[in-house]
This record gives structure tokens, sequence and C-alpha cells, in this order.
């Protein structure tokens, strides 16, 4: 879980760090302080208008009064935090996250804190796993690292990022405050009240957010749904299945007019909804594909399909191809279906590979098969 | 030979007697792995599947003392203490199957694993297969899809993701070849042993002939395979399929796939990840279904 910087401050605060003073406002009370900002979830607020260093109270006031309930990053602003100015001409980055060259936690950290830290030499230390020690010799950090690491480690982050750090009077003192929780440790921090959120959830379609309450309802399987601009639907199952699948379909010459993925056998209820979310959009073609599953049952899944099939009838070309268990049962099911609605629908078991029958569907739908 | 497992591969599973454990005993047991004991804390002396149930891994070790491999498929919070017991008696071999596991508690227990020479493989693997001579875990399901899919042969397979294990398989399987091992080496971030890992133990495996690896976006498991075979330290053919190149056209930070799957930066991108593998002169199969050709091709030269 994303947290917003006045919560990651408030951590940072619990375990003694220090932060500027502060005032978090809903509403557009009078300021104490002179610096701005906007409390979103997405990164680059400061470039995006979302951050305001004011010389005055009056100044704050007005930028307050832009600034709370505008929409910036595609996201509605509800809370301000007005913070007292910092200066220090000591701005340092640090990080610590997990990372997959050391196989373990690391810092990362530059002494050139700031806006465009992408551009600027970080220098990454590996930690040891177990106590979060330094493993190399090459420490460049001008300042104890140890209490940043323990919010890290304690508060089982993901990733902690302070951009900028500042040095006043030879103290660290937190401006900025990226906190990654891990969404699987939550049960280790049963007092933590944050709200529940979606980051990117102001960018969601409609179609989207449809898709995102069918599957937080019911926590049997998990299903996905991203809409896109092209006109080819794309049901597929599994993670890894999905992203090889879409690739075949991009190569093919194929534009998919959504991502999809449902994976842990999800009950038919759930890929009912999916299947008539996907097929709400104007289509030119149905892409109906899988790996050959471990568990996922064909024809449990299946029956979802065909009865959304049933429902809306379309008369594009649908390309199937699926495999695992009960796939001769499933295979059937949407045969059946076919005839009796007269569907325009093409049937492949695990005999044709998974990622071939993306040109079949592309060539029916945009009728240039020969 | 194969790597890992084989018919005289003694298994333990930690979490036997729960609903995805008995299973998963059920269908090794059925294929002819050696399951000799199941492990629940508060279940000793039960029995789960014909086989004997115990409290801890030390008792199992007493009454079965060669035993060489564990199956974890507990609870993630369990996961930890369970890890821990497999470390601390040295079971060569732990397969983590639990989904869900901590990162900082994974970081900690594959650091654990290293420092002991204990080879860990997950968390979230699907398995691993030696085909005709065991299988831990749940790769394949039941097992007459399992005997379809999996014939012994030359090929070794590596794939980061467990629903894509069996197609990997089956591509192979059409160009005509059977597997050595096949292994899912799990879809989050951190696992323990990395494709890099793998591919040395199959590349001293007279029986395997060639490699292929299923990898996809984010991470840099698939860039230390470049790195590897640059330095000379893998001679045998390998073939790669990246999945995920269709992500770069859309915006950063949305997540496709697994936990592994996030772009981090420039980092993990699988347009960078092909071009670092066809420079160093691994196989670079643009559909995943030219997998088993490009490595027939390859091992037949």
């Amino acid at each position: 879980m994303r947290l917003y910087e006045y919560e990651a401050k408030e951590l940072l605060k619990k375990h003694g760090i220090a932060v500027p003073e502060s005032q978090l406002l809903s509403s557009a009370e009078p300021p104490k302080f002179t610096v701005v900002k906007a409390q979103i979830l997405a990164g680059g607020r400061g470039k995006a208008g979302g951050v305001k260093v004011c010389s005055t109270p009056g100044e704050a006031a007005q930028a307050i009064q832009e600034m709370l309930h505008s929409t910036i990053l595609k996201e509605k602003v509800d809370k301000i935090l007005v913070e007292e100015k910092v200066d220090s001409n000591s701005l340092h980055y640090i990080a610590f996250t997990y990372d997959t060259d050391t196989g373990g936690p690391v810092l990362l950290y530059s002494d050139q804190g700031g806006v465009e830290i992408e551009n600027k030499n970080i220098t990454k230390i590996p930690l040891d796993p177990g106590c979060g020690i330094y493993t190399t010799d090459d420490n460049k950090v001008p300042f104890d690292t140890w209490p940043l690491y323990q919010v890290f480690a304690e508060q089982d982050c993901r990733l902690l990022e302070i951009n900028p750090l500042a040095i006043v009077n030879n103290k660290p003192i937190a401006l900025d405050a990226v906190i990654d929780l891990d969404d699987d440790a939550f049960y280790k921090h049963e007092g933590r009240t944050y709200p529940p959120r979606t980051p990117g959830a102001g960018t969601m379609s409609e179609r989207e957010q449809k898709v995102k309450t069918i599957n937080d309802a019911d926590h049997r399987g998990t299903i996905k749904y991203m809409e896109l601009d092209g006109d080819i639907g794309f049901l597929a199952a599994g993670g890894g299945g999905s992203i090889t699948c879409m690739d075949a379909l991009l190569a093919a010459g194929g534009k998919p007019a959504n991502y999809t993925e449902y994976s842990g056998n999800p009950p038919t209820e759930k890929v009912y909804e999916l299947t008539k979310v996907i097929l709400s959009k104007p289509l030119k073609g149905l892409w109906i594909v899988g790996a050959i599953a471990n568990f996922t049952k064909v024809d449990a899944t299946m029956q979802g399909v065909v009865q959304a099939l049933e429902e809306i009838k379309p008369d594009f070309p649908i390309v199937v191809r699926r495999s695992g268990p009960n796939e001769k049962e499933g295979i059937q099911l949407l045969e059946e279906a076919a005839e009796q609605h007269n569907l325009n629908l093409q049937v492949f078991g695990k005999e044709t590979p998974m990622t071939q029958t993306a040109k079949i569907i592309t060539e029916k739908a945009y009728g240039n098969s020969n | 030979m194969a790597i890992l497992i084989d018919e005289n591969t003694e298994v333990v599973v930690q979490g036997a007697t729960g609903k995805e454990g008995s299973r998963a005993v059920r269908l090794m047991k059925e294929y002819g792995t050696k399951v000799v004991a199941g492990v629940t804390p508060g279940k000793g002396g039960q029995e789960v599947e014909g086989i004997p149930v115990y409290n801890h891994v030390q008792d199992a070790l007493k009454d079965f003392p060669n035993v060489q491999a564990t199956l974890v498929v507990v609870p993630p919070k369990f996961a930890k203490f369970a890890i821990k017991e497999a470390i601390e008696n040295n079971i060569r071999f732990i397969n983590i199957l639990t989904e869900g596991i901590p990162i900082k508690d994974s970081a900690e227990l594959i650091g654990l694993a290293k420092s002991k020479d204990i080879i860990l493989s997950g968390p979230s693997s699907v398995g691993i297969i030696s085909p005709g001579k065991a299988r831990v875990s749940v790769i394949g399901g039941e097992n007459d899809q399992v005997n379809e899919i999996y014939t012994p042969g030359p090929i070794g397979i590596i794939s980061k993701s467990g629903g894509m294990t069996n197609e990997t398989a089956w591509v192979v399987k059409q160009a005509g070849l059977g597997q050595s091992t096949v292994i899912g080496m799990g879809g989050d971030q951190l696992v323990g042993m990395d494709f890099v890992d793998y591919l040395e133990l199959f590349e001293k495996d007279p029986e395997t002939k060639g490699v292929v690896i299923f990898g996809e976006l984010g991470g840099t498991y698939e860039d230390k395979i470049a790195a590897a075979v640059s330095a000379g330290k893998l001679t045998k053919p390998i073939a790669a399929f990246i999945g995920g190149t269709f992500a770069e056209q859309f915006p950063k930070g949305i997540k496709f796939g697994h936990a592994g799957a996030l772009i981090e930066g420039e980092r993990g991108l699988p347009s960078k990840k092909k071009q670092l593998l066809r420079e160093a002169g691994v196989l670079v199969a643009e559909q995943h279904h030219e997998l088993g050709e490009l490595i027939k091709n390859a091992i037949n030269k």
C-alpha cells in the first residue's frame, strides 16, 4: 500500500525521525506555514503544480484555495499538507528497498537530492537481510542511516524513499517521504487503520472500476481488466499467459480493446461478469485464450463465458484456445452454444500452441483471412 | 540423470494436513515420488494419504534420516517458522509453494539458506518435476495431464511464471523433445534460486543438452543470464522468451502479471533484457511457440 506523504511522515515521526512542522488541512483554514503540498499518490507531483513554496502565509492561503479540491495528475486533492519552510544547501537522496541483483535489501544514496533524481549518480549499498548492516565498507552516506532502516524494517516497507533529506545543524530532516508498505505483511501490524485506496483510481475508466468492484466482492480467484484503444476483446487466463498473449496479439497486428487476466480458479459468476464488461465495447473480434492450466477448471470458467455470449450474441468472430482440467467438457459447452446461437466461434485445444491463435483471431477480425 | 530431484529423493511435506498440502501429497505419491512424511505442528501422529504426520521436521528426520527435500505449503504467517525449521535441519532442497510471504521474511530466509548452501526454490513456486522420476509440488496438476505434457528428455526448463510452465514444456514436447527437469522458479520479486543458479546445475547435468527459459518484465534475473553466458560459465544452448514487451507502450507504474513483474525505472524492460541476452549469444524467441524449434535446432547443431 502506497502511503500519502502525511501518513508517511507520521510514521517517521513515531520512529523519532525529524520532519518539518506542519498542519494537515481538508478545508481552507488559515495556514500557519508557507509550503503548500497536495496530498496525492502519484509521483511527479512537484512538476505538476502540486507543491507551492510561498513567501507569506497570505500567499499560502491563496495557494491552498486554488489547490484544494482541484485535480492534479488525475487525482482529486482532498487534503493539503502545509509545512514550515526548511532552508538547507545540503540535500540528499536516500531510499531502502529490495533488489533482485543482490537478492536482499539495499540502501540507495545520492548527495544530490531533489527533483530529477533519475539522472544523478546513485550508490547502491547491499544490506544484510537479517540485521540490516552495510555489507560493504564503501560508505558515502554522511549521516546515520540506522533510524531510517529501523522504520523500513519494523514497518515492513517494500520502499522507503526520502527525497530530499536535508541536513540542518548536523541533523537529518525528511522534507518529503514515499512509503510503500508490504501488503503481505499487514497481518503483523494489527493497529493500522489506513483507509483503502487504489493508486491511479482517478484515472480508472467506468469499465475498469466495474471489474474492480466485481473482483473485490468475491475473494475466490482474481480478475483484472484494463481498457485499451483497440477493437479485439481479450480474455486471457493467468498472469504469465496474459502478458505472453498480449505480445503475440500485437505482433500479429491485432489491436486489443483491453488487457485482462483471470487466475486462481475464479467462480463461473466472476468470469461471466468479466466477459460482459469486455463485450460492452464495440468490437471486431474476441480472443479467449490461456496456457494449459494446472487446476483452473476449463468447463467452469467457460460456463461463465458461454452465459455472457448467450446473452449478448455477438456476430463478430470469436477464437478460443483453452486447455487444462475438464477441457473436453469446456470445449463442448462452447461448441454447443455456438451452434444454438449461430455464433462465429472457433475452438482450439492444446494441439495448437496458445500464441499461434493470435494470428487466427487477427485475420478473422480484420477480414483478410486467406 | 536430472537436477535436484529424482526417483530416489525422499521428500517431506510441511503443511501436509491442509487442503492444498494433502492434494500435493496425493499428486506426488501418485506420480511415484518418495513422499515419506508430513509435518504439521499439533497434528503429529495423524496420517495423510497413507504417510505419517509429525509435529516438527526434526521428529520426521528421526524416522526418515535420508530426507533430502521438503515442500513448504503452509499459510504465509507460518512460512518463516517452517522454512527456518527446514534450514536448521539441513534439508538440502526446499521448494516453497506458499504465496504472499512478506518480502522481509523472504529476504532473511534467502540469506540464511545461502549461508548454509541450502537450495531454496520459490516462494510462489509451482514446483519441480524430473519427468518419469519424481515431482515435487503441484506442477502440471493432475497426473494424467502431467503425463501428456512432461516426458523424459534432454531439455531443462526454468519458468518465472507458474502458469506458463505447462505451456512451455508443451511447445518443447511439440518439437519432439522431452525434458530433464522442469522448474517453476516462483513469481515473487525476490526468490531463492534464480535462472543462473539453476542453469549452473543444468550445465553439470549430462542428460541436459539445452535449456529453455520463460522470463518476464521486471527485475534483473534475466540480465544475470546474459552476464553468466558472456563470462563463459554456461556453455549449453539456451533459448529464452521474455513476456511483457507490450507493457513498454503503457505508462510506468502499471502492474501487469506477477509481483515480480514490476518495472523499476529503466531496469526490467523486456526489450532491454532481450537485447542483453542476444548480445550474449542466447537464442531469443519473439513468439512463445517458437521456443521448441529454436532449442531443437540449437542442440542438433
